[in-house]
């Protein structure tokens, strides 16, 4: 901005300096030639008046006063006339020139400036003698400034070529640098790093720009790229998080649970025949701790990834908070309208921001009811969890929060992002509570991916 | 009369558990045993058995699909869920398929015979670790008004306290009151306990709660 004004201003100052001085010039040369002309003119017409000339002038021939009073060696033109305007002498070439500029109504005594027939300019002054007679003398600029009248043309015009080309840098300026500075500076400064790209290309701006923006743009690009990698890498986490524990709980399922449970039928089996006090003590014990194992391996499978998830959304929901209100001792009321199946992606992200919010509200924010929410709205389908716990502080900032080690929140908001909904959570440290809520778009009706509920998978296990 | 029973489980050691539950039981009979959901449904189809035991996670089809199926087709067999999973979503699941009774791998033989024989005289038989509840012993459910019954089967059809109001032309306030005057008879704590109490207690039937 500074630049273009330091450009600007001066192409200005020289366009009013020079137009001043061209003016003043102008002024200069209009005086010259005035005085001179009226020098002419008087020097001739007291030539004129002298006794001799009146004298003389009597028996010569015009042409002789001609060659006597008249003949100057000077620039200009004069001439004699009586006062009805008869031309009685004039110079050389004035015969010519003058009836051609000469106008009535040439004030007497005072210089003009007359334009003739061809542009010229011409001054022009007419000075009475004493016999009645005026002497009028004329010159032209060309004749007598000749150079500088066409320096005090070509002056304004090069100066006029030099102003109108300083604008043009301006403009230039202003339009190839300025421009795609600022457009690149706003663009920069408004950029998400990370998440967003500048423009790669200004074909309006110079090339040193144009590099500048390049680079930006390759910057940018490899920190999205990293951005990229990292929430993959983040998604993967999860991914692979959520298909080990499935996998754990199948194979704790198929396995140990399935075992222990034959080994409690053995205990049970033999609980029926006839033992001695010591032995039936042993069987005892022995079926104390097969059961014990059972329910471990169960609790185990449930805490790692529920085999009842299989069974839809509403009643996952439902068992789950049916399970943590007993285990916590708390209020969980879920409501839900309507809900229709949902594929096993949304199942688990919601199921999973359900049992980190309820776990969050109990253990941190000592909540005493709960609010599970589940409603179809606009072809969303909209979670809400309410709690009235002291709630937390949360300036929106998830990826803070997972940086402090607050991986909760920043948990259910990838698991929003893994099926492309998004989560809202508002909450202050003023016991008010926290409120969840998260929205995923729902596949259109016949988008629903076929699944078996109940099944263990292969087949061919038979 | 002898009772023809079905096993279908998919884990071998515990089927032979199992088999040994019912050995020697004068008045039943293994007819036989399939390992996976897809010769379950053949088996149960050619035999008709009394009774079916039927696991809920099986590979093929799943033991609620499975019940599912042998309803539609309107065979006489009578099923009891057996399975490792004390989830009363899997009970409420089953039987709204049109299981009779839902029993834990736990049971001991005594338990599982006694099932078989409530489930073979049309009753309907639910472990006592998925209906416990607050039950007391002496625990006696006072009885639930006809609005009562009403709402607790539209509940237990999976509906929000919203659409009972609406269906029932009553407030969604009133709905939970009425809800919470059943939980209180029953000695349940939430729709689900409820709803399980109330089949246990006769108190609705499963023909009611059928999908």
């Amino acid at each position: 901005m500074i630049l273009t004004l330091l450009v600007l201003i001066p192409s200005i100052a020289i366009l009013i300096v020079t137009g001043w001085g061209v003016v003043e010039h102008e002024k200069a040369m209009k005086n010259v030639t005035e005085s001179y002309v009226l020098d002419l003119a008087q020097s001739v017409a007291l030539r004129v008046d002298r006794p001799r000339f009146i004298h003389r002038a009597q028996m010569m021939s015009p042409r002789s006063i001609d060659s006597f009073v008249l003949d100057i060696s000077m620039p200009g033109w004069v001439a004699l006339v009586d006062e009805d305007g008869n031309l009685l002498a004039a110079s050389s070439r004035a015969r010519d020139v003058l009836p051609q500029i000469w106008q009535v109504g040439v004030p007497v005594g005072k210089a003009t400036l007359l334009k003739g027939p061809m542009g010229d300019t011409y001054t022009i002054a007419a000075i009475p003698t004493s016999q009645g007679w005026y002497v009028i003398a004329a010159v032209a600029w060309s004749q007598l400034l000749g150079p500088m009248v066409r320096f005090s043309h070509l002056w304004p015009a090069a100066v006029g070529l030099l102003a109108i080309v300083g604008l043009c840098a301006v403009w230039a300026f202003w339009r190839w640098l300025i421009m795609p500075l600022l457009s690149l500076e706003a663009e920069v400064s408004s950029l998400k790093w990370g998440r967003d790209l500048p423009e790669p290309d200004d074909p309006l701006a110079v090339w040193e720009l144009r590099r500048l923006r390049k680079v930006l743009y390759q910057l940018a690009e490899t920190a999205k790229e990293r951005e990229e990698l990292t929430q993959r890498y983040v998604s993967d986490l999860v991914q692979v998080q959520e298909e080990e524990r499935t996998k754990l709980a199948r194979e704790i399922h198929d396995g140990p649970l399935q075992d222990v449970t034959a080994l409690l039928q053995r205990i049970l089996l033999l609980k029926q025949e006839s033992w001695s006090e010591k032995a039936k003590k042993y069987i005892e014990i022995a079926e104390e701790s097969a059961t014990a194992a059972v329910r471990e391996l169960r609790g185990l499978c449930d805490t790692l990834s529920p085999p009842w998830l299989d069974l839809g959304l509403l009643q996952a929901l439902t068992e789950l908070t049916e399970r943590l209100a007993r285990i916590y001792g708390i209020k969980i009321y879920l409501e839900a309208n309507e809900i229709p199946d949902v594929n096993e992606d949304i199942t688990l992200a919601f199921f999973r921001i359900v049992q980190e919010a309820i776990n969050n509200a109990v253990k941190h924010g000592s909540a005493k009811s709960i609010w599970v929410r589940l409603a179809c709205e606009n072809g969303y389908l909209v979670l809400q969890i309410e709690d009235d716990g002291s709630g937390f502080d949360f300036e929106g900032d998830v990826e803070a929060l997972r940086i402090k080690g607050h991986r909760g929140i920043a948990n259910m908001a990838e698991r929003m992002r893994m099926i492309k909904g998004q989560i809202d959570i508002k909450s202050s440290s003023s016991n008010s509570g926290t409120v969840i809520t998260c929205k995923v778009l729902l596949p259109l009706s016949g988008e629903k991916s076929p699944r078996n509920a109940f099944d263990v998978g292969d087949v061919s296990k038979s | 009369m002898v009772i023809r029973v079905v096993l279908a489980d998919d884990h071998p050691l515990t089927r032979e558990g199992f088999k040994s539950y019912l050995e020697g039981r004068e008045n039943i009979k293994l007819v036989g045993e399939a390992s996976d959901g897809e010769s379950a449904w053949e088996l149960i189809k050619e035999q008709i058995p009394d009774v079916a035991l039927i696991d809920i996670r099986m590979p093929g089809i799943d033991g609620v699909t499975l019940v599912r199926r042998i309803r539609q087709e309107g065979l006489q067999v009578a099923c009891l869920m057996l399975t490792s999973y004390d989830a009363q979503q899997y009970v409420l699941a089953s039987l709204r398929a049109g299981a009779k009774g839902y029993i834990l791998k736990t049971a001991s033989p005594d338990e599982l015979l006694r099932a078989i024989e409530i489930v073979a005289s049309q009753g309907v038989y639910l472990d006592k670790e998925v209906a416990k509840a607050v039950e007391e012993p002496g625990f006696s459910p006072e009885g639930l008004s006809p609005r009562e019954r009403e709402v607790l089967l539209l509940a237990g059809r999976g509906e929000s306290s919203k659409e009972i109001a609406s269906k029932l032309y009553i407030s969604e306030r009133t709905v939970q009151t009425h809800l919470a005057s059943i939980y209180d008879k029953l000695g349940a704590r939430n729709k689900t306990e409820a709803l399980l109490l109330a089949l246990k207690y006769g108190v609705v039937t499963l023909e009611e709660l059928l999908e």
